[in-house]
Order: structure tokens, then sequence, then C-alpha cells
């Protein structure tokens, strides 16, 4: 990569002065710098730092193995659930929250960052009670969960589908029903991001296609952030696009900026022709 | 090129080979079968005759020649409440605190697994023993009802523990993941959801503990003692079902039809048991997989 190219990048990642910047947020809902994640001593993802701007659509791209997933899963703390995962470097939401620090309130933060993943994960119990058991967990009233259910479940698209059958499983709703339904659980909770890691990727494409409208009609409402192999999907919905490739063995951010600029004229050669499709 | 053939195998009679497997395997079902058929069919033959609502109400008389089964009945059934009440907490803790608390691999895990799998090769007669001493004597519990309670508690313990585990272990990965990514507490994700799902395995293990705990006799004779009357406090000793028929086969000139009819009385309470079990899993798991 050439100096130049290499410098303009930087300035794409953060928005002001270089690594090590206490990052000036401004637009941005989401500010990482110099993230990294390490498997105990194997890095996964080194020294990535991006800004995740408010109410807009951020796709994540790139080859399996690059990391993606755990920079996701690191940006609300689900990487603590992985034994011998550990995460350095900064994050914060738009109101100085740091995410990484040790002492932050996970299960709040957990709220305002919400993520859906790849498989369906409802739990096996009636769809009432898929969004019972997180809003009370939250402090919601018992007389106002029935409204909230129907309002998110009407932004998904799903509530004529279900409205007859509340009481019965989520495990019986088809692979489709399912996400929308994970996606508006998630949407329950009134989060300001939420993290998509491959939501389509385990459906045909008729319930991916739905899936992929609904995540893109949540532009201007939540920050977005979302994994996907399907470069045209990225291309459809996203507003800024990061590539991530494998640098000296651990996942690093080698192009980002606004998706329509990423997508027709990369800057790094390894994203230029992985997005042309020649690579990847 | 000329292709080459696979090699044959020669087999002589290839179809006589599979009949005589079958014939086999029919044989061995029937005698199965068989068997079984045999000892209700001569359980029922000695011991029906003497059923009778009395039977079931009445009192011990005559060493057990004559009379009923009442107090029995109330004894086994409150020894078995005092095992419950002991070993679902214990069991279920311990496999919650085995799949959701410590990594599998530690030694403080492997310690409790490897102790329960030690308690269930323990023979009945030793926990009997145990539990004299350590509930009767060191306790004070003296023969009762409670003493024989905990102590079918600490045999049945293994099979709840496992059970359980197995039930934990084999839920789908992602639901803790999926708790958790909604800002769950533990408890909260364990209490009001992994639990529930894991219940239809749990239900099935006390049932499996409860058919245990009432066909057992080795482990009652020196905690809940012998005693025919009405049970009136846990602090009585009471005999169970099983310890009567042990004592009227052994000790009881003249006892061996009474016998069979509390037998019958015996398995026909643990097939209501295990069919209760069987259809309240078959239930759970319909409702999960409720098609739309
Ligand atoms: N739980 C884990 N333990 C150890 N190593 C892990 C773990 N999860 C991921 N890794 C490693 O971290 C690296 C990045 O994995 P990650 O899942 O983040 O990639 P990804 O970009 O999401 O890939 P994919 O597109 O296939 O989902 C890989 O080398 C992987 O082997
Ligand atoms: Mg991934």
């Amino acid at each position: 990569m050439n100096p130049s190219a290499l410098s303009r990048q930087n300035e794409l990642n953060c928005s002001t002065s270089g690594s090590g910047c206490i990052v000036d947020c401004g637009t941005s809902n989401l500010c990482v710098s110099e993230l990294s994640v390490f498997y105990r001593d194997h890095s996964a993802v080194r020294d990535v730092s991006l800004n995740i701007p408010t109410n807009e659509i951020t796709a994540i791209v790139g080859p399996s193995g690059c990391g993606k997933s755990s920079f996701l899963h690191s940006l609300n703390r689900l990487t603590d659930l992985i034994p011998g995962c550990r995460v350095t470097g900064s994050i914060r939401l738009c109101d100085g929250t740091e995410i990484t620090h040790p002492q932050a309130d996970i299960l709040s933060l957990r709220r305002r960052v919400g993520i859906v993943f790849q498989r369906p994960n409802p739990f096996p119990q009636s769809i009432r009670r898929n969004f019972e058991i997180p809003l009370k967990e939250h402090g919601w009233h018992n007389r106002d969960i029935p409204d909230r259910m129907e309002a998110v479940l009407r932004d998904v698209g799903l509530w004529d589908e279900v409205s007859d059958r509340l009481h019965k499983s989520a495990i019986a709703l088809s692979g489709g029903q399912q996400q929308r339904l994970c996606i508006a659980r998630a949407l329950a909770l009134d989060p300001e991001v939420i993290l998509f890691d491959e939501p389509c990727s385990a459906l045909d494409p008729i319930a991916s296609g739905v899936v992929e409208d609904l995540i893109h009609s949540l532009k201007g409402k939540v920050t977005v952030a979302i994994v996907t192999h399907n470069l045209a999907q990225a291309r459809r919905i996203a507003d800024h696009a990061a590539v991530f490739w494998v640098r000296d063995n651990a996942g690093a951010l080698v192009e980002s900026g606004p998706a329509a600029r990423v997508f027709s004229d990369p800057l790094d050669p390894d994203a230029a022709l992985y997005l042309s499709g020649a690579r990847g | 090129m000329p292709t080459l053939a696979p090699p044959q195998k020669r087999r002589v009679f290839p179809v006589l080979g599979d009949r005589v497997f079958g014939a086999f395997g029919m044989a061995a079902a029937l005698l199965s079968f068989g068997l079984f058929a045999w000892i209700v069919w001569d359980l029922a033959r000695l011991g029906f005759p003497q059923l009778s609502w009395g039977y079931f109400t009445g009192e011990v008389e005559d060493s057990g020649r004559a009379g009923g089964i009442g107090p029995l009945l109330v004894s086994s059934l409150l020894i078995l409440v005092c095992c419950l009440g002991l070993v679902i907490p214990l069991g279920v803790g311990c496999a919650l605190w085995l799949s959701e608390f410590v990594k599998r691999r530690s030694v403080a895990a492997r310690l409790v697994t490897g102790g329960v799998d030690l308690l269930a090769s323990v023979p009945s007669i030793v926990f009997g023993l145990f539990g004299m001493v350590f509930f009767g004597q060191v306790l004070g519990m003296g023969f009762s009802i409670l003493a024989g309670g905990l102590t079918l508690a600490c045999m049945i313990l293994p099979i709840l523990v496992r059970t359980t585990l197995s039930a934990l272990e084999s839920l789908p990965a992602d639901l803790r993941p999926a708790a958790a990514a909604l800002g769950l507490t533990n408890t909260t994700a364990i209490a009001k959801i992994l639990l529930p799902a894991a219940l239809p395995g749990i239900v099935i293990g006390i049932t499996l503990g409860i058919g245990r705990a009432l066909s057992e006799t080795a482990a009652l004779i020196f905690t809940s003692g012998y005693s025919i009357r009405w049970p009136e406090t846990l602090g009585d000793s009471g005999r169970s079902l099983s310890v009567h028929i042990y004592d009227l086969a052994l000790n009881v000139a003249g006892g061996n039809t009474m016998a069979a009819s509390s037998a019958l009385v015996l398995l026909a309470l643990i097939l209501l048991v295990n069919s209760v079990a069987v259809a309240l899993s078959e239930h759970w798991l319909r409702r999960r997989h409720q098609t739309p």
C-alpha cells in the first residue's frame, strides 16, 4: 500500500488526529479506536479504528476468518463469554460511555447495543415470553409490555403473521420469521445500536430479501453495523463500508469510508480485488 | 482400459444369514417380553384376589397375613416426599453449577462429577448403613420417615444430577449468547430460559429416581424402619411398601400371597409414575415443536 493511500485511509478511519486520538465522535454513535481482540495469544483483530455513524448503516465485509465477528462481538462485550478472549483499545458510545472499561455496566450496555446473530435464536418458549423476559429484566412494567411487543412486531412486519398465536412456540415459526422475531426482540429494548452478524446467510433468498429490507428500513432510526458476505447486499443497503483483511496473521481494517466510494474506488489493492469479486 | 470388476465376496446362502439373524432377534425379543408377562401374570394370579378397597385403606393385621396396607402407602408417600424435597434442589443445583458456573475440565468440576458417579455405584445397603449412622444417630433422627427419605435422596442424587446435566448440555448452544446479548443476568437466563428448556429432561430424571426410590428396600430397613402404625409425623418410623414385601416374603410364614398383592400395587404405582412422566414430556415436546 502506498503512503498517500495510507494517510488518506487513516483520515477516513478516525476523524481527528491519527491514532491514539480521543476520538471526536461528532456524528458517530460508536467510536472504536485501536481495538485489538486476542484469543489467548493469537490476535484475531489488530488495531482497528473505525467510527460507526449515528442512525446510518455501516457494512463490514471481508473474507472468512478476518475477524469481522470478533470485532462485532467486542462492540457489546459478547467476547466476555469466550474463555481466553481479551480485548484492548477503546470503544465509546456517543455519550462518552467506555464500553471496554472493566467496570462498565455490561447489562445496560447490552441493552443499548443489541446484536442479531447468523442463526435465528428465539427462546424455546412462546412468542410473547420472548418479549416479556428481556423487557421485564430491563424494567418495563407488565402493563406496557403488550403495546411494546405489538409496536416492534409491526416494525418488523410480523404482527399480522403472528398476532393470533402469540402464545404459541417461537420455534414453530419459519427461519425468516424467527430472524425477524429476533430483530424485533432486539428492537424492543430500544437500543441505540444494533449489530448484525450475517443475519441473512441462514435464510433462503426470499426470506433474506425480507430481512434485508427490514434492516434497510432501520436507517434513520437506529445505528446499524452489519457483517455480510453478500457484497451486493452491502452495496444495496450500506451508507458506509469497512473492509477487513488478514495482515500479519491478524484481522485488520484495510479500507473504510462512504459505501459508494469504497465500492467504486477502493484504495487498498486487496480490498479492490475482493470487492471486484476477483478474490476472497 | 478394461474396467476392473470389484472383488466379490462369496456369500453362501446370503438370504439364510439374514433369516437366522432375524429369527434370533425375534426370539430374544419374545423371551424378554415373555419374562415380563410371566412376572405380571404370576403376581396377578397370586395377589389380585386379595385386592379390595379395604386392602388399600386397612391396617396391617396378623403380621401382614390379613388386613391391608393403608399405613404403608402413607409412609411410602411421605418417604418419597422427604426424598424429593431434598434431592430436587440438591441434584438440580449441582447440575446447574457443573454446567453453568465452572469450567468442565476444572479440578473442582472433575471432583464433583467423579464423586457423583462413584455414589451411583455404591450398593444401596451401604446407603442404608450410612443413613442409619448419619441421619439416625449423628443427626438424631432415629428410625424415622425423614431419615429414610433423606437416605433415599442420597441414593438417587446421581441419577438426577446426570439426567439434569445432560438435559442442560443438550440445549442449543446459542441460547446462552442469545440471553447474554439481551442484557439478561445469569440468574434470569438460568431461571427463565435454561431451566424451562431443560424441564422435560429433569422430569425424566425425577421419574427414574422415584422408580428407584419406590422399589428400594435395603436403604430403608435401617433408616425408616418397620413400624406398621399410621404415621403421625415425619419423625415416626414407617414401613414402606417395598420393605413390607421383603418382610412378608422372608419372615412371615404364609405371607406369599399378600406379598404378591403388595408387589402388584407397587408395580402399578411405578407404571403409573412412568406413564405420567412420559405423557408430560411428550406434551412439552409437542408444545415446543408445534406446527404453525
Ligand atoms: N472462540 C474462538 N477461539 C479461538 N479463536 C477464535 C475464536 N473465534 C474466532 N477465532 C479466530 O479468530 C479469527 C477471526 O475469526 P472471526 O470469527 O472473527 O472471523 P470472521 O471474519 O467472522 O469469519 P467468518 O466470515 O467466517 O464468520 C479466526 O482466525 C478464528 O480462528
Ligand atoms: Mg463471522
